[in-house]
């Protein structure tokens, strides 16, 4: 399961009804890390947003966080905290971690803020927590930490150690607690959480039965084919999950993620964007934050919709969220095409570059900041129209917050 | 596209942890369980079973027993941490075809309320279930005595093993601990604690035999244990199993160590191979491996293993388990 827009689009809602729907053997994590937030709400009222663990956790489904995820081990701490406070008794228990997983440090995240900060007006919308430094760091040093590190103190000591004084060498001082404190926590963390052969973990888990990838962020913030620099340090399409599934001798179905209208918390190209849908749609989950900034709101955006259908490879389904939202915002509309300049043709497809064709991505990126709408309709049946236009059937439509007003459409997710 | 919600606070994040501690690592132990989980509980048992199928041809099975007693400290908890990982290693670098690994426990049965503990063979984390659920004693005797004959009774009357009856090859049996056997199986204990009528006693030397035509035997004495490095435990050791006694000195390095010795066993490498093998994963191990496994990997180019048509032969030689040709 991937979202196809910018984030926000509800997986975590979507990956909780999956688990209420039939039995699931784990929910398995393949991008982004402590960042994510994936918010359920229970029909009981409670409230979770997860980060780390699985969206399938209140169902007491396990999760298993694969090489591809940054594991922050102080975050998760105090995610897990949260659930053993709503009711999940032993939320570690859940939990297991591919020994193969980077982890961020607090150094990391202080690196993070700092070269955010040196960006001004130019941010790129980070949430200051560290993942994209964390896989930074990772691609010039082969010594960074990871997950099974924190079983060997000697090993976990040097590493952290040099994560420190490398990136304090180059930035100035970062601040942070002294090394010995990291140390000790991470190695709590290590004898408390189950740190596994990743391989043999996933084959077992994939064999035992039905498994849920739960992907975070979106196709549309995607490191490769997302509107450069406004991007996240993560492959967000199903190309990791297909490796992992690949490896396990596994197959999945596809499902796309959208929302009714079109958000995005942080810097970047939302050329729907409209001021009086972000007052007439306030979102309960996400406000202005203090790294990203505000949360924005604008019409769905069925051309840049199609272009991440089209990155991530195609769907087999779709789950459309908010089908309230039209209701209660009546002005509320899909932009089917640009326009780029007076007199110029409209744009109904967004022509998707090579792999790692960064000047290409930059260059969508200025031509969708001068980019407006060229037309907004109001379709009768929401989720129908839009599947319409990303030619693919829905079979998941979400009225609300709550696993009770979600409907699945289709038997197909049983398979 | 997403938040810092949790708190990355080093000592909060600290707090949490103490707090968790023991909530999930052996929590059925933790739970304050005192009794035998009912997937371990060896009473009643026909055999415990290690087939072949479609999907697993041809079964190798390793059975993992170690001493839950006081005198090994933390060794239990280390080592439910470190297993999990075996089988993994052995998968991905091929030196065993099909793996089925058991988990089990041992104790005294003169004095523990759980004194055997025995999993079934898993190809999946299933085993890692059994490993959770094992009921941490931490008691014994402090006579330098655990039931380890009992363990050994169990395994070579109660197993059933597919490479042995089909094909001739035995499974392997790691036993970690510290300390020495009882002389002998006693009736009474096998009637408690598995069910059995026996008419008389079995001595030690006599199960090691019967359970050799099942297993490789090796005892793993761990650094960190009570008994670390006594001549005495050891000499006793190598009386009974030879060279198939192994000290050592990182138990963190347990899982490669039991990869590397089925490796060796299985013809799949030699001791060089497997060390390189083990760099090659980001081992740092290999050290402590190399030294444990010195003995064994040095004889195993003039070792062949046993199959049904020669076990019974009278070989010459030291009685380490290898027919020497």
């Amino acid at each position: 399961m991937v979202d196809l827009g910018y984030g926000d689009a509800g997986k975590g809602t979507v990956v909780d009804l999956l688990c209420a729907d039939g039995p699931v053997g784990a929910v398995i994590r393949f991008n982004g890390g402590a960042q994510a937030a994936h918010n359920v709400v229970t029909s009981d009222g409670r409230h979770h947003t997860f980060a780390q663990f699985g969206s399938g956790t209140l169902h007491g489904v396990p999760t298993h966080l694969s090489r591809f995820v940054v594991v922050d081990p102080l975050a998760l701490a105090a995610e897990a905290e949260q659930l053993n406070a709503i009711g999940v008794p032993d939320p570690f228990g859940l939990l297991t971690i591919d020994a193969e997983a980077l982890l961020s440090t607090p150094w990391h995240a202080a690196a993070n803020r700092l070269r955010e900060l040196g960006r001004g007006a130019g941010r790129h919308g980070s949430c200051g927590m560290g993942v994209g430094e964390t896989m930074a760091y990772a691609l010039r040093h082969a010594d960074a930490p990871r997950a099974g590190d924190t079983l060997d103190p000697t090993r976990l000591r040097h590493r952290l150690t040099a994560v420190r004084d490398r990136l304090t060498d180059e930035l100035g001082d970062l601040g942070g607690p002294p090394v010995d404190e990291v140390v000790s926590v991470f190695r709590a963390f290590g004898s408390i959480v189950s740190i596994v052969d990743g391989w043999s973990t996933r084959r077992a888990l994939l064999d035992a039965g039905r498994c849920v990838f739960e992907g975070a962020q979106g196709v549309l913030l995607d490191e490769w084919f997302g509107w450069h620099p406004y991007t996240t340090w993560s492959t967000t399409t199903f190309a990791n999950a297909e490796t992992l599934l690949a490896e396990a001798g596994h197959g999945a179905l596809r499902l796309g993620v959208v929302r009714t209208y079109t958000t995005r918390h942080g810097a970047g190209p939302l050329v729907t964007e409209d001021p009086a849908l972000t007052a007439a749609l306030p979102d309960r989950h996400n406000g202005t934050g203090r790294w990203q900034g505000p949360f924005r709101v604008g019409h769905f955006d069925a051309v840049a919709h199609r272009y991440a259908v089209e990155v991530a490879g195609g769907v087999d389904a779709l789950a459309v969220t908010h089908l309230d939202a039209p209701d209660r915002a009546p002005e509320l509309r899909i932009c089917p095409e640009y326009a780029l300049a007076p007199g110029a043709p409209t744009l109904d497809r967004l022509v998707p570059g090579g792999r790692g064709d960064l000047a290409y991505q930059e260059r969508l990126t200025a031509l969708l900041a001068g980019a407006r709408p060229a037309r907004l309709d109001r379709p009768a049946r929401w989720a129908s129209a839009i599947g319409a236009l990303l030619d693919a059937p829905v079979l998941i439509e979400s009225y609300g917050p709550s696993t009770a007003d979600k409907r699945v459409l289709g038997r197909a997710l049983a398979a | 596209m997403g938040s810092g919600r949790w708190s990355t606070d080093v000592y909060g994040a600290a707090a949490s942890y103490r707090a968790a501690t023991g909530r999930s690592a052996f929590a059925y132990s933790d739970s304050g369980a005192r009794k035998v989980h009912e997937r371990l509980d060896p009473r009643g048992v026909d055999v415990r079973e290690s087939r072949d199928s479609d999907e697993h041809p041809r079964s190798t099975p390793i059975a993992v027993l170690f001493d839950v007693t006081g005198s090994m400290g933390s060794v239990p908890r280390t080592l439910q941490s470190k297993l999990p990982e075996l089988f993994g290693l052995l998968l991905r670098k091929g030196y065993a075809t099909d793996p089925q690994i058991m988990f089990g426990a041992i104790g005294d049965a003169t004095c523990d309320r759980v004194p055997l503990q025995i999993g079934q063979f898993e190809s999946d984390n299933r085993m890692d279930d059994d490993l959770g659920n094992i009921v941490l004693e931490g008691g014994g005797g402090g006579q330098r005595t655990e039931s380890y004959e009992l363990a050994m009774y169990f395994m070579a009357r109660h197993t059933s093993l597919d490479s042995v009856e089909r094909r001739g090859r035995r499974g392997y049996l790691f036993l970690i601990g510290d300390e020495l056997p009882y002389p002998q199986v006693k009736p009474a204990e096998v009637r408690r604690w598995t069910g059995d009528e026996l008419a008389e006693p079995i001595s030690v030397a006599a199960i090691v035999a019967e359970l050799r035509q099942r297993f490789e035997v090796y005892y793993i004495l761990p650094s960190g244990a009570s008994y670390a490095g006594d001549p005495e435990i050891l000499g006793y050791w190598r009386r009974l199993l030879g060279q198939h006694v192994i000290e050592l000195d990182d138990l963190d390095a347990v899982c490669e160590t039991i990869a590397l010795t089925v490796g060796l066993g299985e013809e799949a490498i030699d001791l060089a191979e497997g060390l390189t093998d083990l760099a090659d994963v980001g081992s740092t191990a290999t050290g402590s491996v190399g030294r444990a496994l010195a003995t064994i990997g040095s004889t195993r180019g003039v070792a062949v293993r046993t199959d049904l048509a020669t076990a019974g032969l009278d070989t010459d030689g030291p009685d380490d388990g290898l027919i020497r040709l």
